[in-house]
């Protein structure tokens, strides 16, 4: 009687704290022209504000919960990437670009702390805590790579006290860091099913980071409803990829890309040069086959037990192909597929235990997918050569419509000393007497201390493109300031930019899009000269006071009037000790006789 | 009046030549003020501009690591218009600048301190250059013109510390001390230019008014003086800037040299080679050494203030921690003063041959290194090494050359006789 009470108890309580603590993981396949595939993982787990504070840790990591407790984090956002997003291949990025990150470590986090020291203190401990859980080195974000921006970042949680002076916003990014399976694993570790089930058992160092394009990000934020009542803290991790099908599918033992024999390669015949030794291949306009065990390496080792049994939270695996397009399921267990999305998704329930492959033979279809386009796409770089000085020319284009208004975010390292009064924003097209920019936040870097904090908000009116250019000079840098390969340079951060919702949408989830990373190479001493560098610049430095002293302290004779001085000198006084000498022993033997 | 038409023409001359290059070459003032041997971190005119901006848009200039340049410039420059739009202004800025720095220059000359000063007559005081010819020395040569097309803010420096020179030659106490407050408030190290400045001015009291002032009351007086001038412009920059902050950001990079940008002089590639544990100890070797020679060359030369302020500026412009050639030009229009001692010189053949080679060699290797990437530091910084001791060959053959001509005044049978220094 009492155990029966005491199971009926469980299951009751079972039931109710699975309603308050959801887990949620979504796989979303997306085939990309020119061979390619846009592969996003998705992982939902809330927990109750009540149980994060007493540390009742069921879908939430423990790990990282007590971090961010130990830190008074109240949202986090962590992120890890590699590679270049291709706009015109790939369209418009997933997430709208919410869930990418800066090449590199990128982070931000709204902490709590009475003041600034303080909130830069807690920072540090995050910084510091969160990379012996990655295993990256976050712990080199410091003073010189931490900015506090003010525009360009907007909570996506409910904070209770939203305006309070209290929750400070800092953002810290490394751009030269290398994302690899190290970061991958404790990555995998924070999720409830750990990578032995669900979609997370796709997930592989190998085929990961041999992607042309991935991010992995951590988002932590609280979500509360209308009312305030009824907190959870949700944190969602994500990790998209754009794998290249040719590269993915080649075997790992056989990683060496070869060409194909001729007599494999489709020859587009109209060219004149065309005959049995010289063949122009011919784009394939099919779209090619692959299969998740084939790309992945794997397939999917059934469901993860803890994800809902029914309605949209239990399918798991969604393919976003035209409504013609072919597709076979490999599974020996029960899945449902249920179509969403007027035909162009189909979404799959997996097998609770046994594995499931989805494979789509090679087949032309009559009409693409049709991809969302970016609503903006940019560009940056160095101009200039030389080690001196250069410019950073970066090029915005609003392909719409309508006209836009963006926050245009650079971190720059200090020893990168841009001119702030050489900006320059112009619009090709526009008269000149606009200016793009409305508003400008500038905070300069201080040598060694502190780097440079530049935030534009930018307008820029329909089917037009922004080119924003200034100059900077290179700082040479300490002996110890460089790395081992000092002549590689040194990485500068992306810049971030976020559009601003139009006015008819102010509650729109944010846009953002990030540029690719720059090289900076920076003049470099001789790194073999320490020690020749000190004799002879104090070889110079005496040389000039020796003489300037001589100059000062002596007097002048004329050379005849030297002969009947005593010589001083070496020679002299070795002269006077040989006298003296031989004084004493000659003179010690006579007296002695 | 011959020679009021010689001097107009002078100018005349000086000015279009200056006015012509800015104007017919428009790109020049630009490139100039680019070249590492002209312009510092601490005296850039392209700096000037970039702090000008910050504090005309409400930012603290001095809150970053761009702009060292001293906080009364700021509203000086602001009067004038936008150099990149309409620079003639500025242009003209820095003509008038180089004429009346070549003015004072030629009051220098004028009075003959050079070959006769209160307590010294040289045997050969009559070989001496013309005024016209020192002016025309000091305002055609290459140096003084390059660092005037760069408009580096090391010209305003020397234009106060060749008229405070000129004023205390002529004895105006008030005049030369408030030109030596402007020019330490600029560039922090003419005010060791202090003590000689105080004997030229003390000979020049004595000579006007036939009675011998207290010394140590006359010593202490300019001493007051120099410490309440300086104190009004540090206590003007601070009310203009809103606190004191300025001081770390343009005498204390001075001090501890954050900015390794290369120059010509010594001290950037010792720092960047040097460890960090060192760096504090040899900062202060460093500064202890350029403050030894004040004391030394004042006590052995006290006969020729003149001659010490020379010495010391040619030591400034090998020793300082930023030196340009606006440096090396200041103290080259200074040394034809004493033409009456270049037949005494050992070495001049050497100096000026090391120095027109280090000149030329110079911007090729700075080149070499920072554009074509075929060669690396070592090649300027062996360039920064003959440059120096060129100028130290030339400060000491002239020091030589200036004792032997003391001594012989008391032995004038040695003229042309070889000595030894003992």
């Amino acid at each position: 009687m009492l155990s029966s009470l005491l199971a009926v108890s469980l299951c009751l309580l079972t039931s109710f704290v699975r309603a308050g603590s959801d887990y949620h993981e979504r796989l979303l396949l997306r085939p990309l022209p020119q061979n390619a595939l846009l592969a996003s993982f998705n992982f939902r787990s809330n927990e109750s504000s009540s149980s994060f504070e007493r540390q009742n840790f069921r879908y939430f990591p423990r790990s990282l919960g007590q971090i961010l407790q130990h830190a008074n984090t109240k949202e986090l956002h962590l992120r890890f990437s590699l590679g270049r997003w291709d706009a015109e291949s790939w369209g418009a990025r997933p997430w709208d670009g919410a869930r990418e990150g800066g090449t590199g470590v990128e982070l931000w986090a709204w902490v709590d702390a009475e003041s600034e020291a303080n909130a830069f203190a807690r920072w540090l401990t995050l910084t510091n805590a969160l990379s012996g859980l990655f295993c990256a080195s976050l712990n080199f974000i410091d003073s010189t790579k931490t900015i506090r921006p003010v525009m360009t970042f907007k909570p996506e949680g409910n904070h209770p006290n939203m305006s309070s002076p209290n929750l400070h916003l800092l953002h810290g990014t490394l751009p030269h860091e290398v994302v690899c399976t190290e970061n991958l694993t404790p990555f995998l570790k924070l999720l409830p099913c750990k990578g032995k089930a669900g979609i997370s058992s796709l997930l592989d160092g190998h085929k990961l980071f041999d992607a042309s394009w991935q991010t992995m990000s951590i988002d932590v934020r609280p979500v509360c409803n209308n009312d305030g009542s009824d907190c959870v803290i949700e944190m969602e991790q994500t990790v998209d990829m754009v794998l290249d099908l040719d590269r993915s599918k080649r075997p790992r033992d056989n990683p060496i890309p070869r060409p194909l024999p001729i007599e494999d390669i489709e020859c587009d015949t109209s060219k004149s040069y065309n005959s049995q030794d010289s063949c122009f291949p011919l784009v394939k306009t099919s779209e090619p086959s692959w299969s998740l065990s084939e790309i992945f390496g794997r397939p999917i080792k059934g469901a993860c037990p803890i994800t809902g049994e029914e309605g949209e939270n239990a399918e798991t695996v969604c393919l976003n192909v035209p409504a013609e397009r072919n597709v076979d399921i490999k599974t020996n267990g029960g899945y449902t597929e249920v179509p969403r999305g007027e035909g162009l998704l189909r979404c799959y329930k997996l097998p609770s235990r046994d594995d499931f492959d989805i494979s789509l033979p090679e087949q032309t279809l009559p009409t693409p997918l049709l991809l969302p386009q970016p609503p903006l796409t940019a560009a940056r770089s160095i101009n200039g050569h030389g080690q001196e000085r250069g410019s950073v020319q970066a090029v915005i284009t609003n392909p719409s419509d309508y006209p836009v208004s963006l926050i245009y975010l650079e971190s720059l390292p200090w020893f990168m000393k841009p001119y702030l009064h050489t900006l320059r924003a112009s619009i090709p097209g526009a008269p000149a007497s606009t200016n793009p920019i409305k508003e400008t936040y500038y905070r300069p870097a201080v040598d060694r201390h502190r780097g440079t904090h530049l935030e534009l908000l930018l307008e820029i009116p329909a089917h037009s493109s922004l080119i924003l250019t200034y100059d900077f000079e290179k700082a040479i840098l300490r002996y110890t300031e460089y790395p081992p390969d000092a002549n590689r340079g040194f990485d500068v951060a992306p810049a971030v930019i976020r559009l601003l919702p139009s006015d008819g949408n102010p509650n729109a989830p944010p846009v953002f899009l990030r540029t690719t990373s720059l090289l900076l190479p920076l003049p470099t001493p001789d790194f073999s000269m320490p020690y020749n560098v000190i004799i002879l610049t104090s070889t110079v430095m005496a040389l000039g006071f020796g003489n300037i002293f001589n100059l000062l302290v002596r007097r002048f004779v004329a050379v005849d009037e030297i002969e009947g001085w005593q010589p001083g000198g070496l020679t002299g006084a070795l002269r006077t000790r040989l006298d003296k000498l031989k004084a004493r022993w000659f003179g010690k033997g006579e007296k002695d006789e | 009046m011959a020679i009021d038409k010689q001097k107009a023409i002078l100018f005349g001359a000086a000015a279009a030549v200056r006015l012509f290059l800015f104007t017919a070459f428009p790109s020049l003032p630009n490139l100039l003020t680019g070249r590492v041997e002209i312009s510092t971190p601490v005296t850039s005119f392209k700096r000037l501009q970039e702090g000008l901006f910050l504090y005309t848009h409400n930012v603290s200039p001095y809150d970053g690591g761009v702009f060292h340049q001293a906080p009364l410039l700021l509203p000086l420059f602001s009067l004038l218009p936008n150099p990149s739009t309409y620079p003639f202004a500025t242009n003209l800025l820095y003509t008038i600048v180089d004429l009346l720095g070549a003015s004072a220059l030629m009051q220098i000359a004028e009075t003959g301190q050079s070959v006769s000063s209160r307590l010294f007559t040289s045997p050969r005081k009559d070989l001496r250059w013309s005024n016209i010819a020192i002016g025309a020395s000091f305002l055609f040569s290459p140096f003084t013109i390059a660092t005037c097309i760069a408009r580096p803010t090391s010209a305003l420096a020397n234009f106060f510390v060749l008229s405070s020179i000129a004023k205390a030659t002529q004895g105006a106490s008030i005049t030369s001390i408030l030109a030596l407050a402007f020019a330490s408030y600029l560039s922090f190290h003419p005010i060791l230019l202090f003590p000689p400045l105080l004997l030229m001015l003390y000979d020049a009291h004595v000579t006007s008014s036939k009675a011998s002032p207290n010394p140590i009351g006359f010593s202490l007086a300019h001493v007051g003086g120099l410490a309440t001038a300086l104190g009004m412009l540090l206590y003007l920059s601070a009310i203009l800037t809103g606190s004191w902050e300025f001081l770390a950001a343009t005498y204390g990079v001075r001090l501890l040299l954050p900015d390794l940008t290369p120059n010509v002089g010594l001290w950037w590639y010792f720092f960047t080679e040097m460890f960090d544990s060192f760096r504090e100890f040899f900062l202060g070797v460093f500064w202890l050494h350029i403050l030894s020679y004040v004391g030394g060359l004042t006590f052995r030369l006290r006969q020729q203030p003149l001659f010490v302020v020379t010495s010391l500026l040619g030591i400034f412009a090998i020793f300082q921690p930023y030196p340009s050639i606006a440096d090396s030009s200041l103290y080259l229009a200074l040394v034809p003063l004493y033409r009456h001692i270049f037949p005494l010189m050992r070495y001049s053949f050497l100096a000026s041959s090391t120095l027109l080679y280090a000149s030329f060699l110079g911007p090729a290797f700075y080149y070499l290194w920072i554009y074509a990437g075929s060669g690396n530091a070592n090649f300027f910084y062996a360039i920064t090494l003959v440059w120096s001791l060129g100028l130290s060959v030339v400060v000491g053959d002239s020091l030589y050359a200036v004792l032997r001509d003391e001594w012989e005044v008391e032995r004038p049978e040695m003229q042309g006789k070889e000595v030894r220094r003992i």
